[in-house]
């Protein structure tokens, strides 16, 4: 396990304002932006069916370029297809426990199965699209005259020029999420191969599905007996799709969205299934992880004189991390379990547990 | 302000009446073990988000929520395009996608 960590490790660029394997012009950077997962599938970053397993084909379409600032830009260059830091991480995990064969079936899960969990987004470029769009948004408030409860609720009409450019640079660093996970993957499925000799196929490798949860999305929903389009904002929340959907691929149409629940890095992580009961109550949305009970600092606080590596060695979990803080940041205490999120959103109804998966070697930012 | 009223095992309501301005109902998905952990900022989030245009249903927060900027982390909120709904950066937060 230590060997497998370690290769990771090294071929997936990993930490805080980390630089990738890739150096992209404006013109690629462009085309990340507006592509998404397409893009790096261009590149060979994975296969065309890959597209089919990633929330919405792993691209939303109509972005303007124009509108993301140049500083964005700078920021986004060269972090295409690395890990980052904070929270994010890659986890080699094993399926401890099934709870619905026929959704594992559909999803390729099996029991003691060994699987790997990405959690990464649109690094230094979306948190530029953030902080640029809040001041804009701060004036619309006022230009639209909407009372505020905390300035933080900064907003626009949905139908402005405002909006919409937010609306369009959001789309674009959601692309460059998806097609940073790509390009993750890609290389975490070649690493693979190398420790153990053998191709991808070889090894069984595919992707279970690709999914986002710090999102808005336009949507068609029914309100009362109407069906409305509404602007669905997911922050910390996953979409969860019921069999039937139109918006599944062929793959899960079936039996319905696969929902990947990132536990913390000492307990397990989960994979749901999205239900009716979701479009019913959350406008087909579910939780989309344990959640923190401590602030980062008060868990380096706690943490303090203790080494948490060794702590997780112990319960036979390898770790490597790239800075020194984050293991402190994300040891196990300072979230809650996540077994008791899911078990909420089981039986609520608003999504399915279909199993549950246990880390075996940890790589963090 | 209203007290929060346990509708069933897994649903705590945030009544209208918790705020002054609030359009919707709050609905933050919880058990009691759960709700034990709940940070009182994050609940004034919740109703604050049912404050804005066009917001249609209810503010929702799954149970893993905790106080994010402006929005909680773990909120769903949507809104109603032909009435004047929203879209707000806050309610994506930094980590896009």
């Amino acid at each position: 396990m230590k060997d497998l960590v370690g290769v990771l490790y090294k071929e997936v660029p990993s930490g805080v304002g980390s630089h990738g394997r890739l150096k992209l012009n404006s013109d690629d950077q462009r085309r990340v932006i507006v592509k998404g997962a397409r893009w790096a599938v261009e590149q060979d970053f994975g296969s065309p069916e890959d597209l089919e397993k990633t929330e919405s084909g792993g691209c939303m379409g109509d972005v303007d370029t124009s509108v993301v600032s140049d500083k964005a830009y700078e920021r986004g260059r060269a972090q295409q297809g690395t890990l980052g830091s904070g929270n994010h991480f890659m986890e080699i995990q094993y399926v401890s426990e099934v709870y619905d064969e026929q959704a594992a079936n559909a999803f390729g899960l099996y029991k003691d199965q060994v699987t790997v969990m990405i959690h990464t987004g649109s690094r230094g470029f979306g948190h530029q699209v953030c902080t640029d769009f809040l001041s804009s948004m701060n004036l619309a408030s006022r230009k639209y005259e909407i009372p505020l409860a905390d300035k933080e609720l900064a907003c626009a009409p949905f139908n402005t020029q405002e909006a919409q450019d937010y609306f369009s640079a959001m789309k674009g660093a959601a692309n460059y999420a998806w097609a940073n996970r790509q390009c993750v993957m890609h290389w975490c499925m070649e690493s693979l191969s190398k420790v153990f000799g053998s191709s991808p196929q070889g090894l069984g490798l595919g992707l279970v599905y690709d999914v986002a949860h710090n999102i808005a999305k336009v949507e068609m929903h029914n309100v009362g007996c109407a069906s409305k389009r509404l602007v669905v904002h997911r922050k910390g929340a996953t979409r969860a799709l019921p069999a039937g959907h139109p918006e599944l691929a062929s793959a899960y149409k079936h039996i319905g969205q696969p929902v990947l629940i990132p536990g913390d890095m000492g307990r397990a992580s989960f994979v749901l299934v999205g239900t009716q009961g979701a479009m019913q109550q959350t406008f087909g949305s579910t939780c989309h992880g344990a959640g923190r009970v401590l602030s980062r600092h008060q868990a380096i606080k706690k943490a303090k004189g203790r080494a948490i590596w060794r702590e997780m060695e112990d319960i036979g979990i390898t770790v490597m991390s790239a800075g020194r803080g984050t293991l402190a940041e994300e040891m196990s205490e300072a979230y809650k379990d996540v077994t008791d999120v899911v078990d909420v959103v089981h039986e609520a109804g608003i999504s399915k547990k279909v199993a549950m998966l246990k880390p075996i070697g940890v790589i963090k930012g | 302000m209203e007290q929060l009223n346990r509708l069933d095992k897994n649903r705590l309501e945030v009544p209208i009446g918790f705020k002054d301005g609030m359009r919707v109902h709050g609905l933050i998905y919880v058990n009691k073990r759960l709700e034990q952990l709940l940070e009182p900022q994050s609940i004034h989030q919740v109703a604050n988000v049912a404050m804005l245009p066009g917001i249609v249903g209810a503010s929702l927060a799954m149970p893993d929520i905790h106080t994010g900027y402006g929005f909680p982390i773990g909120g769903v909120a949507a809104f109603d395009i032909d009435s004047g709904g929203i879209i707000s950066p806050g309610g994506v937060g930094y980590d896009i996608n």
